[in-house]
């Protein structure tokens, strides 16, 4: 009997009833599920509801009084050229940072890929980036950029690149790529990774077959590697984009959003208006929109990830 | 195979470990920043230009940092966050994703998308409105304000991870240890849970580094400095006017080094769970 059958099982009584009988013959299950499911109501569900109330007030922090303002808050982001100076420098932040995570994940991947010696500790050297914490690499890369005594700038005054040392981070069109590189630092691991056990579970027939066919290594990547690693390429970069789009310790640690503003993207301002310089309600109006970036990635993370038929 | 043929293999090996071993040696670099700077003394570390090799090694900031810092203190409250978050996220996802696995009823592949989307739902974007929630509990400046929020963003991962592997175990070896009389707890406790232990192990090691490496939550929550844990040290360590970099970068080496003893012995879990959700068999 399929689920819907038992629970259109015909009985008499109201559909309340029916409903009630239903939970009571399951009731086990629904137990079982009831702590995570509260729990998560409660810290992540009401949070979002009660961003989106808040975002409709001007709520100072520091106070009870809470005046309902409606869409103003909405209307004076829209209206701001803040807002779309932050949409283009998360944009950008997103851009390169996905765009490099792919671009050297994938070759770390493709050489990790044949009969290496020792891939369990190249693999394993490979991942550290990742599985450390992010203030810490922010603050080894601020180190490295320093621009007295950082290790960049000693490098590339020995390499007679340049004649005096850069402040790159101080530096308001610099500073960006000063993070992004920390950024792509941390999230190459991953995307390594998942490349790695994509291009493992490519059949090694289709490359034998190529390979007699004569068909050149650039070749092979091209129409064998590429194709077959497209759905976890997909996926890899969608997640990577939320990740990036989402990324707060490395920047917060290296620039704070600084220097004016030029690092800032949506969620250091969010953080930036609502926790720091208390304005709530303003803040809260930048999660939603937040919210609405993050709803479209997860709309088509669960179109990828459902595909396919019914798999849960 | 023909000389040539051999030569040509043997060629493209070199070639192969020449890019791996550069590639690596790019992706050590800041290690290396980070770990010589802290054998440098005081003086050497402030030379412009930085000197690319510490020219007098030596180890006293490893022994200046027990006493010039607190890295003993915010090691420890990063385990007690850790663990801590740990406990909760295992105690909330083994019975929901258990319930999942052997049970079909309404709501179910709701309950199992709805944590699907939390996993994206990165905590910056609701931080505000959790701020309210974790001041309204009364939890401002406690652990549990750091567990609490680290334990919800850690479940999706925790359900689907036990989830998937709880449909693998099959139902009749538990139907054969009920007709025994085992109750339901024996149950999971001495069979399913044991037969789970990659699974379990993988969910660990996520949510102990996922609440190890986080900043943030530490940062909003926790303003009692006799909480931080490493993140929110080397955090309050960035000074605005001055900097103390060779204190700092040693406690940066001595908060990986329990992490880089975790990635030795646990790496393919650790791979295994990164794969999970994004490669798909």
């Amino acid at each position: 009997m399929s689920l819907a059958e038992e629970y259109t099982e015909a009985s008499d009584g109201s559909r309340l009833e029916r409903g009630l009988a239903y939970v009571q013959r399951n009731s086990r299950a629904y137990l079982l599920i009831a702590p995570a499911a509260v729990f998560l109501l409660a810290v992540v569900g009401y949070p979002i509801i009660e961003t989106f109330r808040l975002s409709l007030y001007q709520s100072p922090a520091d106070s009870n009084i809470e005046t309902f303002i409606g869409l103003q808050h909405y209307v004076e982001i829209f209206n701001s050229d803040i807002f779309y100076r932050l949409l283009w420098q998360t944009g950008r932040w997103v851009v390169a940072g996905v765009a490099g995570k792919t671009l050297l994940g994938l070759l770390i991947a493709v050489h990790l890929k044949g009969d290496i010696r020792g891939r369990k500790f190249f693999r394993t050297a490979f991942l550290i980036p990742w599985g450390i914490p992010y203030a810490i690499s922010a603050v080894v890369f601020r180190w490295i950029e320093h621009p007295q005594f950082g290790y960049l700038n000693a490098i590339l005054l020995k390499l007679g690149i340049i004649e005096q040392g850069i402040g790159i981070l101080g530096n308001p069109s610099l500073a960006w790529l000063g993070v992004v590189v920390a950024d792509i630092w941390i999230g190459t691991p991953f995307m390594a990774i998942i490349f790695l056990a994509g291009l493992q579970s490519i059949p090694q027939e289709l490359y034998e077959a190529a390979a007699i066919d004569g068909a050149e290594k650039w070749h092979q990547f091209r129409y064998i590697t590429l194709p077959q690693l497209k759905s976890v390429v997909l996926i890899a970069t969608l997640l990577s984009t939320i990740w990036t789009f989402v990324s707060f310790d490395v920047i917060w640690t290296m620039t704070g959003g600084g220097p004016i503003s030029s690092t800032a993207t949506l969620v250091i301002h969010i953080y930036q208006v609502g926790l720091q310089n208390g304005n709530l309600g303003r803040g809260a109006a930048y999660s939603v929109i937040g919210f609405l970036f993050l709803l479209v990635f997860a709309i088509i993370y669960l179109r990828i990830y459902t595909r396919g038929g019914d798999e849960l | 195979m023909t000389m040539a043929g051999h030569d040509r293999s043997s060629l493209r090996k070199v070639r192969l470990y020449g890019v791996l071993i550069g590639l690596l040696g790019l992706m050590m670099l800041p290690f290396y920043a980070m770990f010589s700077s802290t054998l440098k003394p005081e003086s050497e570390i402030f030379a412009a230009p930085a000197t690319l090799v510490p020219s007098d090694p030596s180890i006293q900031a490893y022994l200046q940092v027990w006493t010039q810092t607190d890295v003993l203190l915010w090691v420890g409250n990063s385990f007690i966050i850790s663990v801590g978050t740990v406990v909760l996220t295992l105690l909330l996802a083994i019975p929901a994703a258990y319930s999942c696995a052997r049970n079909d009823f309404v709501g179910k592949r709701t309950f199992l998308l709805a944590v699907l989307v939390v996993q994206m739902f990165a905590p910056v974007v609701l931080i505000v409105g959790l701020f309210d929630v974790i001041t309204q509990l009364g939890l401002f400046n406690t652990y549990l304000a750091v567990i609490v929020p680290a334990a919800a963003f850690t479940l999706p991962f925790n359900v689907w991870m036990l989830y998937g592997y709880f449909k693998t175990i099959p139902v009749a070896l538990e139907e054969s240890a009920r007709i025994d009389g085992a109750s339901q707890l024996q149950i999971l406790t001495k069979i399913v849970l044991p037969l789970t232990k990659p699974a379990l192990v993988a969910s660990i090691t996520y949510t102990f580094l996922y609440a190890w490496n986080r900043l943030l939550f530490v940062l909003t929550f926790l303003t009692d400095s006799a909480k931080y844990n490493i993140p929110r040290g080397v955090f309050s360590m960035v000074g605005a006017l001055q900097t103390d970099w060779r204190m700092m970068l040693t406690v940066s080496v001595l908060g990986i080094i329990p992490l880089l003893i975790l990635f030795a012995f646990l790496e393919e879990y650790i791979v295994a769970g990164m794969t999970a959700g994004a490669v798909k068999e």
